[in-house]
């Protein structure tokens, strides 16, 4: 690495992390041994197996138990991790990987290629359901010729595949303690043998996950922690009373209000990250129903794009934690993020003009009217419903109320999430929602599902819109078989200019998570699952 | 006790249970919600989720689902928890110890003091002292337990520093033996005492009235004019009153066992309500369905006992 980039890289982070106080973030000391962190987790995991599950419960509580072959940086790029090297062979069709000597399981047994070959073939692509639905049906293969060597080999050349193999999308689990058995039942899910920088030490359900230091971890020197505990604490507010108290060190996610409540206590510190166990890179997204005549008419779409302000979603309901959706693809995928695109902006006459044109007539108070509308019977008034979980309260009410300015109706409709998934995406019985769609580490496996007419229902969380455009499909597919970074930055643009213009979606607003911490530690990584691998706490 | 009559109410317990359990597999099944897809996250394509539904046997028709179920807890078999992996009963029972920790903690200090409080008010009837504690019941009753409890981890806990905010036991500091009993009970007092309140008010109020009403009542002048102490009458007064009060205790008992969640939710307390919940968000129905069997047994046998105790306390109740 140059030294420029190096130190591109510490500014980086260090704006990352920002302080909730007033002083000044004191540069860390050197890493201290020893100490037990420990960590909230929102809810009881169940089991402990990250590779049968995309669980974001069971994932916040697994991953340092586990490895993938690859990690990530910061960035999201990946990072040698079981495998110390790799090449991509055939023009993206076959991918070689070298793993790391001498890597033990927690158990004491050698971990070999067999275990990779075995865990993609007989876990991750039938139980994972991300890994599943992307890589299941193009793998052809995979081949461990000798110990140290495992060989993926496609039926096309596939490009997101270095994206999907950290922890949290593909972790290893061991052959000879999975092998012959079901991995849904077997018993070592709640007594987990990985390879991670953590052993597990007790998992008493409800309560907490006690982990101890893997002495023979492959990363020299690592974990400085001697253990680490998993605290189940359901209420993010009691969390961070938790926290206050001295009881937990470390937090997943600072709801927005208690970051006001924290802010100029110098006791803790905080970072921002798109990462999260359950899904990664998400935008809050409004859908249209393409199939409903009202909203079928563009004008109609473009009229609730520009009569919402999305920079009120960002302070009102987010406290700021986040951004203001910039392009359908994420900020955080900076490769594939489109810079500088037109969307439409708050503007409440012209948002006007396009109901007049598109034939709903203001006539009195309350909604528009319908007067000559394709589809819809003259003296209909506009109203949409819009459906929501039951935690996005706020996203329907600031619709109704910014929608109802230009004259359309809104009727709210929550739906806790076993319910919302099969009305909207196998019914289809819903004019408009909002979704918060997870762009994942990869285009390929958040976004294509969104847009790819190929993704309309039944399965949950796909294509909403049903959105069909043959052009958009094609250059979804042509970008999954497209392995430089430069030519597929090229065709996730072209995309984004063409949804943006047809609008089946409006992206409203990016969400992060804010991790927190207690002042006395540092070293968390908030951008992976491995969050504690390198963390330590002065005494 | 004739033990016919026990017999002949234990035969109707079964019946009961088993009408319930029908009935719980109907509602359960028939209420709107898919387990794979909380089960399936987000991500998976339509093969997946149709592999978890067969693999849950849930795409078999629903008479077929009922009848292995029935014949499965015949068999004295729960099922496999969808998100847990494991037999229920296991699930359930790892869980049931802290429940029945802070439920009956909670049941009897709101008991006790009930009693106690009640008698107080009674003796000062429509006094100051009876006015203050009435007021004091009623807005203890108007309470939501999750906000009480949300004040109490504000004000005594973060406040004062004297409680922990969460959970059974101090993450830093296992203890054992002892140390691990007084650890517990640190934890266990700001959320049984929560709990309490609620209960607390509604017995309170049952005693006063119901004492009120006694010590006008014949015998009790007819005790005073033979000189008994005070105290002696209160006693005689509030046997009468127990039969109402142990009414709504015994019903309370069964309730409990589903009625802390929120309880359990504020404070991170490990029992079954966090249980019930989560198991209703991601559609666990084999959990579900265990827990709501407990509960109808709970339900059942409460009102059980409470039959039972009516006739030791009240000697002119006879069963036949």
């Amino acid at each position: 690495m140059s030294r420029g980039r190096l130190m591109a890289r510490t500014v980086f982070v260090l704006m990352a992390v920002w302080s909730l106080g007033t002083a000044p973030a004191r540069a860390q000391d050197a890493p201290v041994r020893g100490g037990t962190v420990v960590a909230a987790i929102v809810s009881d995991p169940g089991h402990l197996n990250p590779a049968i599950t995309t669980s974001g419960a069971t994932h916040a509580a697994s991953e340092l138990l586990y490895n993938g072959l690859l990690g990530r940086d910061e960035r999201g790029e990946p990072v040698p991790e079981l495998a110390e090297s790799w090449q991509i062979e055939q023009g993206g069709t076959v991918y070689r990987f070298r793993l790391r000597d001498g890597v033990r399981w927690h158990d004491g047994t050698p971990f070999t290629a067999a275990d990779v070959k075995f865990t993609f073939e007989e876990v991750l692509v039938k139980y994972h359901a991300r890994t599943r639905a992307s890589m299941g049906a193009v793998l052809a293969g995979i081949e461990a010729p000798d110990d140290r060597t495992v060989v993926f080999r496609f039926k096309q050349p596939y490009a997101p595949l270095l994206y999907q193999l950290d922890a949290t999308e593909a972790p290893i689990v061991a052959r000879h303690v999975y092998q012959g058995t079901d991995p849904q039942t077997n018993p070592a899910n709640g007594n987990p043998i990985g390879t991670g920088p953590f052993k597990l030490v007790s998992y008493t359900k409800g309560t907490e996950i006690r982990l101890v230091r893997n002495p023979t971890y492959f990363k020299a020197g690592l974990p400085h922690l001697d253990g680490l505990v998993m605290r189940i604490i359901p209420d993010l507010a009691v969390q961070v009373l938790a926290l206050e108290n001295g009881e937990v060190d470390f937090l997943w996610e600072l709801p927005g209000p208690q970051q006001a409540r924290l802010k100029g206590d110098p006791r803790f510190r905080a970072a921002r990250t798109g990462y999260h166990p359950g899904g990664s890179n998400c935008i809050m997204t409004m859908s249209f129903n393409l199939d409903r005549p009202i909203l079928k008419d563009l004008r109609v779409r473009q009229a609730v794009a520009h009569a919402l302000d999305r920079q009120a979603f960002l302070t009102q309901i987010l406290f700021g934690d986040g951004k203001v959706a910039a392009a359908p693809i994420s900020s955080e995928i900076p490769w594939a993020h489109a810079a500088g695109l037109a969307l439409p902006r708050p503007d409440r006459a012209e948002a006007e003009k396009l109901l007049d044109g598109a034939g709903w007539k203001k006539e009195g108070e309350g909604p528009r009217t319908a007067r000559g509308v394709p589809g819809v019977a003259d003296g209909t008034r506009l109203s949409i419903e819009f459906l929501h979980f039951p935690t996005f309260t706020k996203y329907g009410e600031l619709v109704r109320q910014q929608l109802g300015a230009v004259g359309i109706g809104v009727v709210l409709k929550p739906l806790e999430p076993a319910v919302f998934a099969p009305t909207v995406f196998k019914d289809r019985n819903f004019d408009s929602n909002v979704i918060s769609y997870c762009n994942g580490p990869d285009p390929e496996i958040g976004v294509r599902r969104m847009y790819h007419s190929s993704q309309i229902g039944p399965a949950p969380f796909t294509n909403a819109a049903a959105y069909r455009n043959a052009r958009v499909d094609a250059l979804f597919d042509e970008a999954s078989r497209t392995v430089e970074r430069d030519k597929r930055t090229r065709l996730y643009r072209q995309i984004q200019e063409l949804v943006v213009q047809e609008l089946p979606y409006f992206w409203l607003v990016e969400t992060v998570s804010t991790r927190a911490w207690a002042a006395r530690c540092a070293g968390f990584k908030a951008w992976t699952g491995h969050f504690a691998e390198e963390a330590f706490c002065r005494r | 006790m004739p033990s016919r009559y026990l017999l002949r109410r234990l035969a109707q317990v079964l019946p009961t249970v088993a009408g319930l359990l029908v009935l719980n597999f109907c509602i359960v099944h028939l209420a709107p919600g898919d387990p794979v897809i909380a089960l399936g996250g987000e991500h998976g394509d339509a093969a997946y989720y149709a592999f978890l539904r067969a693999r849950f046997a849930l795409d078999r028709p629903l008479p077929e689902q009922l009848l292995t179920y029935v014949t499965n807890v015949l068999r004295g078999d729960l099922g496999t928890s969808f998100v847990h992996g494991r037999s229920v009963a296991g699930v359930i029972a790892e869980r049931l110890p802290a429940t029945i920790l802070l439920v009956a903690t909670a049941l009897v200090l709101s008991s006790l003091a009930g009693l106690g409080l009640g008698t107080l008010a009674a003796r000062h009837g429509r006094r100051p002292a009876d006015l203050a504690l009435n007021a004091a019941a009623l807005l203890g009753y108007a309470t939501p337990s999750f906000w009480l409890g949300q004040m109490a981890l504000l004000t005594v806990a973060v406040g004062t520093g004297l409680f922990p905010v969460q959970g059974m036991t101090d993450a830093r500091h296992p203890q054992t033996g002892l140390a691990h009993v007084l650890d517990v009970a640190h934890h266990l007092a700001l959320p049984a005492l929560v709990l309490a309140v609620n209960e607390l008010a509604l017995t309170t109020r049952l005693v006063r009235t119901g004492l009120l009403e006694a010590l006008g009542a014949d015998y009790v002048r007819t005790a005073r004019a033979k000189g008994l102490p005070e105290g002696r009458v209160i006693r005689h007064a509030l046997r009468n009153v127990m039969l109402p009060v142990l009414t709504v205790i015994g019903s309370r008992a069964g309730m409990f066992l589903s009625g802390a969640v929120l309880v359990e939710v504020v404070f991170a307390w490990p029992g079954l309500g966090r249980l019930l919940l989560s198991s209703l968000l991601a559609r666990d129905y084999p959990v579900l369905l265990g827990m709501f069997l407990l509960i109808s047994f709970a339900v059942v046998l409460a009102n059980l006992i409470t039959d039972l105790a009516y006739a030791r306390l009240d000697p002119r109740i006879r069963y036949q």
